[in-house]
C-alpha cells in the first residue's frame, strides 16, 4: 500500500509536471502543422526525462542532495548564481503561464471574468500549498488530472490511420512546413518534455520524503511508469490535433481548442473531463514551479526548507512560494496571452537545462557522493547522449525562434 | 574529525551545506579562510557565511556581496564532521546563523495556521 501510495508522486510528477501548458500548447500545435511527423520527438523528450529523473532521484535517495545543492557544489558561486536566476525567471514565467491556464479553464467553465478568475486561481493554490500536505496535494492534483485521459479516449475514438502514426515515430523528411518551424517544434517539443522545474522538484521531493537506498526500485519505476504516462498522453494530445485541427486549417492558439476535441468526440462528457483534466494538471504544475523557485533559492543559499516544516520553521522558503504566486499574477494580471508565455517559457528553459543537468550526471557519476550506486554503462550512455541533446537544442533555441517569429515560419 | 581522511577542500568543502547540530540548514561555506599558505603547514581556520564572503566567489559574487552585509565567521573547531555537508558541533543561533530565517519567521508567525 505504501507502495502505491509513493507512485503518486510520480503519477504527479508525470501529470502535474508532464502533461502542462507546455505540453498542451506545443503538441496540439505540433500536431495541427505537422500532422503524426512529430511524434518521435515526444518519444526522445520523454527516455531524456526518464533518464534524468531517475539519475536526480537515485542522487536524492543515496547522497541526499537535491539538484539545486549539486549546481551549487558543482559549478560553483558564479556560474550556479547564473543558472539560480535563470531558473528562477523561467520558473516564474511557467507558473504565470499554469495560472493564466487555470484561469482561462474556470472562465471556460463558468464564464467569469478573466481577471476575477486570476484571483480565484491564486487564492486556491496559495490556500491548498498553505493548508494541505504535500501526498494530499499530490492526489488531489495527481488523480483530477487524470481526466486528461479523455484524450487518450479520444485519439483512439478518432480512429486515425495507424499505420501512418507509426510512420511518425521514425524521424524523416517533413511536410507541411517550413524547415525552420519543423526545427522550431523539435526544439519545443523537446523543452516541453524535459522542462527543468521537473528535476527541480522531483529530486526535492524525494528528499523531503526521506528516500534511502531501499527507495531506489521505487524510483525507477516511478519515472518510467510516471514519465511514460504522461508521455503517452502527449502523444495523444497530438494526435488527436493530427486527425481534428491540421485538415481544417484550426491552429489551436487559444487553450479552449484542444478541449473542444475531447467534445467533438465524447460530447460534454468529453469537454468537462478535459477541463477538469486540463485544470489540475496545470494547476498542480503551477504548485511545481512556485515551490521550484523556492527549493532553488534555498538550496543555493542553504536555507532550511522544504514543505515538511511548519510555515514559519523555514520562514524565507515560505515566503519564496509565496512571493513566487504574487509575482506569477502580477504577470498574467497584465492580460499577456498565456499560451505566448508558454513558448516563451519553454524556449528559455531550454537555455537553462544545460547547467542544471550537468551537475547531475557528474555527481551520479562520483563514487564519493554515490558509494556503489554509481552510474551504470546504460545511464550514463543515456546521460551523456542526451546531455549532446541538450547543449545542441539550448544553442538553437532562441536562433531558431527569432528565425521562425515563434513558430509562426 | 579523528579519522584520517582525504578531503578536496575545492570540491568537497566549498560551496556545500551547513548543518547545525539540530540537523537544521543553516547557510553554505561560501569561503574558507586559510592560514598559514606562506609557510609548511596550511591549515583551514575559518568557514565564511553570507554576505561578503561571497567578495572572492567572482564577478557575480562581488556584486551579490556588496548589496549584503556581513559574513558570519564560523571557526573551524565547530566542524564536527564532514560528509556530503559540513556538520556543525552547536545550534545555528549560537553561531549567529539563520538570522534571516528567525527575521521572517516573525511575520509569518501572524498567519493562520503558521
Amino acid at each position: 500500500m505504501k507502495n502505491v501510495l509513493a507512485v503518486a508522486l510520480g503519477i504527479l510528477s508525470a501529470i502535474g509536471g508532464f502533461v502542462d501548458i507546455g505540453d498542451l500548447v506545443f503538441n496540439t500545435q505540433a500536431g495541427a502543422i505537422f500532422g503524426f511527423q512529430l511524434l518521435w520527438v515526444v518519444v526522445v523528450g520523454v527516455v531524456g526525462i526518464i533518464v534524468y529523473s531517475e539519475m536526480c532521484g537515485r542522487v536524492s535517495a543515496v547522497a541526499k542532495r537535491p539538484v539545486f545543492d549539486l549546481v551549487r557544489e558543482r559549478t560553483g558561486f558564479g556560474a550556479g548564481l547564473m543558472t539560480l536566476v535563470a531558473s528562477e525567471v523561467v520558473s516564474l514565467m511557467t507558473c504565470a503561464a499554469e495560472v493564466g491556464g487555470v484561469a482561462i479553464c474556470l472562465q471556460l467553465l463558468s464564464g467569469l471574468p478573466y481577471r476575477f478568475l486570476i484571483l480565484v486561481a491564486i487564492s486556491g493554490l496559495v490556500l491548498c500549498s498553505w493548508i494541505l500536505p504535500f501526498d494530499w496535494i499530490e492526489r488531489i492534483f495527481g488523480y483530477l488530472g487524470l481526466g486528461l485521459l479523455v484524450f487518450a479516449v479520444a485519439a483512439i475514438k478518432l480512429h486515425p490511420d495507424w499505420g501512418e502514426v507509426g510512420r511518425g515515430f521514425v524521424p524523416g523528411a517533413h511536410s507541411g512546413g517550413s524547415l525552420m518551424v519543423y526545427l522550431y517544434f523539435v526544439v519545443g517539443l523537446l523543452g516541453a518534455a524535459m522542462t527543468p522545474y521537473e528535476v527541480y522538484f522531483y529530486s526535492s521531493g524525494a528528499v523531503e520524503d526521506g528516500w534511502g537506498v531501499r527507495d531506489l526500485g521505487l524510483n525507477k519505476v516511478t519515472t518510467m511508469i510516471g514519465y511514460g504516462l504522461g508521455g503517452l498522453l502527449s502523444l495523444a494530445l497530438m494526435i488527436v490535433a493530427a486527425v481534428l485541427f491540421l485538415p481544417r486549417g484550426i491552429s489551436p492558439e487559444f487553450l479552449g481548442t484542444p478541449p473542444l476535441a475531447a467534445e467533438h468526440v465524447l460530447g460534454q462528457v468529453g469537454l468537462l473531463l478535459a477541463l477538469v483534466g486540463i485544470l489540475f494538471a496545470v494547476g498542480g504544475a503551477a504548485i511545481e514551479t512556485s515551490f521550484s523557485g523556492a527549493y532553488n533559492l534555498a538550496q543555493f543559499f542553504g536555507w532550511k526548507w522544504g514543505k515538511k516544516e511548519r510555515p514559519a520553521g523555514a520562514a524565507r522558503f515560505t515566503l519564496t512560494w509565496i512571493a513566487m504566486f504574487g509575482l506569477a499574477m502580477a504577470v498574467v494580471m497584465t492580460g499577456y496571452d498565456p499560451v505566448k508565455l508558454t513558448e516563451y517559457s519553454v524556449i528559455f528553459s531550454v537555455v537553462a537545462l544545460p547547467l542544471t543537468y550537468l551537475p547531475i550526471l557528474l555527481v551520479a557519476n562520483d563514487p564519493s557522493y554515490m558509494g556503489t550506486n554509481v552510474n551504470g554503462r546504460l545511464a550514463n550512455t543515456l546521460g551523456i547522449l542526451y546531455f549532446a541533446i541538450i547543449l545542441a537544442i539550448s544553442i538553437s533555441a532562441i536562433p531558431l525562434m527569432l528565425l521562425t517569429h515563434g513558430g509562426q515560419g | 574529525m579523528n579519522q584520517t581522511t582525504d578531503v578536496d577542500l575545492a570540491l568537497g568543502i566549498l560551496d556545500h551545506q551547513l548543518v547545525d547540530s539540530e540537523g537544521n540548514n543553516c547557510g553554505k561555506v561560501d569561503d574558507l579562510q586559510i592560514t598559514g599558505l606562506d609557510g609548511d603547514s596550511p591549515e583551514v581556520e575559518e568557514i565564511l557565511v553570507g554576505g561578503n564572503a561571497w567578495r572572492s566567489r567572482g564577478r557575480l559574487g562581488r556584486l551579490a556581496a556588496r548589496l549584503s552585509g556581513n559574513a558570519v565567521h564560523v571557526p573551524w573547531h565547530e566542524v564536527e564532521a564532514v560528509s556530503s555537508v559540513v556538520a556543525l558541533r552547536r545550534p545555528a543561533a549560537e553561531m549567529r546563523l539563520n538570522r534571516g530565517d528567525e527575521h521572517w519567521a516573525a511575520l509569518i508567525r501572524k498567519l493562520p495556521g503558521s
